[in-house]
């Protein structure tokens, strides 16, 4: 104890020095205006800032990039909420009651509560990094294939719960998300897979793409009547950004079951915030007493998931301080930055440069409280975004839309992807048919498929690895309770009623 | 927000005029040249060893002034480098594009995942070497490479290794050339399995794989710490930086094979001649920099610099042994 906490106050000399104060300052704020951005997320922040880190230093740098990485978490939710967009992958569960809140004409309570999810979903993680940061990654490596198999059927388990209204509807979207993961390249045997020789799919389908086209072109398809018609309503009068009384009492206890849930996905290789905050988010649904609310402006389902991914951007950064593994994207351009100051993250990181290493944990206390100074004001003039009638603001929607596909790989085949995608959601929402058993299948397929394939392989066909660890039958707890417990609950209430 | 849309669509116009202008191809005559920017791809994400090769190399020829324009780096992910690989099929003839490549530049082809491979472009210089590793958990009963092999050969299926390519590329196939190499009958049987999103190093620390197969700078910071042990290198003699010096190589424990994990500079198809020529002639002058030996040093990279004609042999001779192991495997597609 004694030792954390004067590397704690070492950490804090280096974090409070203003040249890094600065660094944390911009870097809040260039990863919330990232962020915000549909399709650049945090690891096109990082890599647009690698040239600029040679001149920082390493604890400049590191500083620096961990700020992108989690002001974007700040920053993406943002675009979900005003426009349909999401910013980034790890912003999707956000548009789910997001965007439905702010139609119903509480916007400012949304980005509200988006940020002060954020703020206390990172600040905690923080805090929890410092004092566990190592028995965590020790913790993290115990997750082999069978292991992150069980963990991704038991974020599906909640589509069970979503379906509920149509069972069938629900598993046309779930069996679609899981077809479209399927396309690329299949590490296992090395084999293309519905790419029907179009090298561009040999990647996958990147899910933002998917997001965009679903949720952003979606969006301007719908409203064309609209925008004909003039009908859709423009909100003219803004109140203060800030939450009631009521909104609190809601989603006190949402944030805090969703931090330690973010966190513990973000260290996991691999996982990330995205499954971090639909987790968070299908969770939270499992729990609540009205979960018919949901997806139609509840405001707990917009603070968990922004709890988990600003968690989970904390988490994930403890592989790669500490192990030397990134465990996403982001921290693996982050990584090459090290490397190229000269920097080997690794278990002796924390041993040769425990100032540089402590000093940006230190640096994310202050990152977290500037991006919640950075992020209140900027809600209220973003909020105006509600202002702009449906002629100017699809067309902008529609821009934004396409600059961002067009950034997640430099393809212009991604453009087109997209397009079909918007025809797809279109389809979807005239069939009644939802969407977010879909793109949470599409999420989680790749890596389900992947790992179930791994597991077998590794255990040469013996199905017994599945319950061979103390962990597995953990989550195979959890996935039945999961599935059960809405039922038990339904039945529970028709009981009442009748 | 009106103001930062404006940016946003300024940021857009400029992307896209910029990339309009990056494809303008190359023209009949260049008195001088470069006058424009060249592009830097690395034909993968941000952050991976093509990545850093690319930026390494931009960086130094900028720092030593050897290049007066700029050198922006794009990533252009997908395919393992197929997609981009297309892409450069779409430059014939621009002078304004070099992108990084390695083994999996050959190996793609030939596992039949790209329908282009190194002939389809115009191999400039081979820059650094880097070499393979197989690694172990510090409580692994292994303590040579020797030993896995034995194993091996008893049953070819008992050993279960893991790599972060895809299987028939790189990590797979730097194994197999070495298990072939040590009398592994049944090259086909052995247990591979791909781990993406880098997590491979994670899962051999949780015993869950019981060898990993990687690149060698790739888990120096848990080499260094202790947490795996390094059986073997892949290289002819041993690379000799702090922690990787320990690591015996593979001929060293009677396996007479090398791997290299050599990375070069390529153009696109029918590039100019002039164009060729200066890169030739720069490439040349920059791999005697002393800021180029800082940065091969500070990666653990060993420098292999061959000018093209030389590198062209290299590669022709390369594929043919690749050919020879997707062939034993049944992975080769041509």
């Amino acid at each position: 104890m004694d030792v954390i906490l004067s590397n704690l106050s070492l950490g804090l000399q280096v974090a409070l020095q203003p040249i890094n104060i600065f660094w944390v300052t911009l870097g809040g704020l260039l990863g919330t205006i990232i962020g915000m951005l549909p399709g650049l997320g945090p690891a096109t922040g990082v890599a647009v800032l690698l040239p600029l880190t040679f001149t920082m230093g390493p604890v400049g740098a590191l500083i620096t990039m961990a700020g992108v990485y989690y002001g974007a978490m700040f920053g993406g939710s943002r675009s979900s909420i005003l426009i349909n967009t999401p910013g980034d992958g790890a912003a999707i569960a956000a548009t789910f009651d997001g965007y439905p809140l702010a139609m119903k004409g509480r916007a400012e309570a949304a980005l509200a509560i988006s940020a002060i999810a954020s703020f206390i979903g990172g600040m905690i993680s923080t805090i929890v990094m410092i004092f566990t940061a190592v028995p965590v990654a020790r913790f993290a490596i115990k997750f082999g294939p069978a292991e992150y198999f069980l963990l991704m059927v038991f974020a599906l388990s909640a589509t069970a719960a979503m379906a509920k209204t149509n069972v069938v509807k629900g598993f046309i979207s779930l069996f679609l998300g899981l077809m479209v993961s399927t396309v690329g390249l299949d590490a296992q045997s090395g084999v293309s897979r519905f790419t029907f020789g179009i090298l561009e799919l040999q990647g996958g389908i990147d899910f933002l793409i998917i997001i965009l086209g679903i949720y952003a072109l979606g969006e301007v398809f719908k409203s064309f009547r609209m925008i004909h018609e003039g009908s859709r309503k423009v909100q003219t009068k803004f109140g203060p950004i800030w939450i009631t009384k009521e909104d609190w009492k809601r989603c006190w206890l949402p944030i805090l079951r969703s931090t330690p849930l973010g966190f513990f996905v973000g260290v996991l290789p691999g996982a990330g915030g995205t499954m971090a905050a639909l987790m968070a988010y299908n969770n939270e649904k499992n729990l609540s007493k009205k979960p018919e609310e949901f997806g139609k402006g509840a405001i707990e389902g917009l603070a968990a998931p922004e709890a988990a991914n600003n968690a989970a951007s904390v988490g994930a950064l403890i592989p790669m301080m500490t192990l030397g593994i990134p465990g996403s994207g982001t921290t693996a351009v982050m990584m090459g930055a090290l490397l190229m100051l000269g920097l080997q993250p690794g278990p002796l990181l924390f041993e040769k440069h425990p100032d540089i290493a402590w000093g940006m944990i230190a640096s994310m206390i202050i990152g977290n409280i500037v991006c919640i100074i950075i992020n209140m004001p900027l809600a209220k003039m973003l909020v105006r975004v509600l202002a702009i009638p449906a002629r100017y603001l699809f067309p902008i929607v529609l821009g934004l839309a396409f600059i961002g596909t067009y950034a997640i790989n430099n393809s212009v085949a991604d453009l087109f992807i997209m397009i079909i995608f918007g025809l797809i959601g279109l389809f979807m929402e005239k069939a009644d048919i939802p969407t977010s058993p879909m793109i949470l299948a599409g999420i989680v397929g790749g890596m389900m498929e992947q790992s179930f394939r791994q597991a077998r392989l590794i255990s040469g066909g013996d199905w017994s690895i599945f319950w061979g660890s103390p962990i597995c039958i953990t989550l195979i707890v959890l996935t039945v309770a999961s599935i059960t417990w809405p039922i038990l609950k339904e039945i529970k209430r028709k009981k009442a009623g009748s | 927000m009106k103001r930062s849309v404006k940016a946003v669509f300024l940021l857009g116009f400029v992307c896209f005029a910029s990339a309009s202008l990056f494809g303008g191809g190359a023209g009949e005559k260049a008195p001088k040249y470069p006058t424009k920017p060249i592009d830097m791809i690395a034909p993968a994400g941000a952050g991976g060893g093509w990545d850093l090769t690319i930026r390494t190399v931009a960086k130094v020829l900028t720092d030593t002034k050897l290049v007066p324009v700029p050198l922006p780096v794009t990533n252009k992910p997908g395919g393992g480098g197929g997609v981009n690989l297309a892409y450069m099929q779409t430059k014939k003839g621009a002078d304004n594009l070099i992108a990084v490549y390695s083994p999996p530049l050959l190996l793609i082809n030939l596992n039949g995942s790209s329908p282009y491979g190194y002939k389809n472009t115009t191999p400039i210089a081979a820059l650094i070497t880097d070499y393979g590793a197989f690694v172990v958990a510090k409580n692994s009963k292994y303590t040579s490479i020797a030993q896995v092999m034995e194993d091996l050969k008893k049953d070819p299926a008992s050993v279960v290794i893991g790599g972060t390519s895809a299987v028939g590329s790189m990590d797979h196939i730097q194994f197999l050339i070495m298990a072939r190499a040590a009398g592994v009958k049944d090259l086909k049987k052995i247990k591979y399995v791909s781990f993406q999103e880098g997590s491979g190093p994670a899962q051999v620390l949780g015993g869950h794989i019981q060898l990993l197969s990687t690149g060698l700078s790739d888990v120096r910071g848990l080499l260094q710490s202790g947490d795996l042990r390094g059986l073997a290198q892949t290289g002819p003699e041993r690379v000799t930086t702090e922690v990787l010096k320990d690591i015996p190589t593979c001929k060293e424990q009677g396996i007479n094979e090398v791997f290299r994990n050599w990375r070069g500079l390529f153009g696109p198809p029918e590039m100019p001649e002039y164009a060729v020529n200066y890169w030739r002639k720069t490439i040349a002058e920059m791999v005697k920099t002393p800021e180029w030996d800082a940065a091969c040093r500070q990666n653990s990279w060993t420098k292999n610099y061959m000018d093209a004609p030389e590198f062209m042999a290299f590669l022709d001779k390369t594929n043919e042994d690749y050919k020879a192991v997707l062939g034993e495997i049944g992975m080769l597609k041509q």
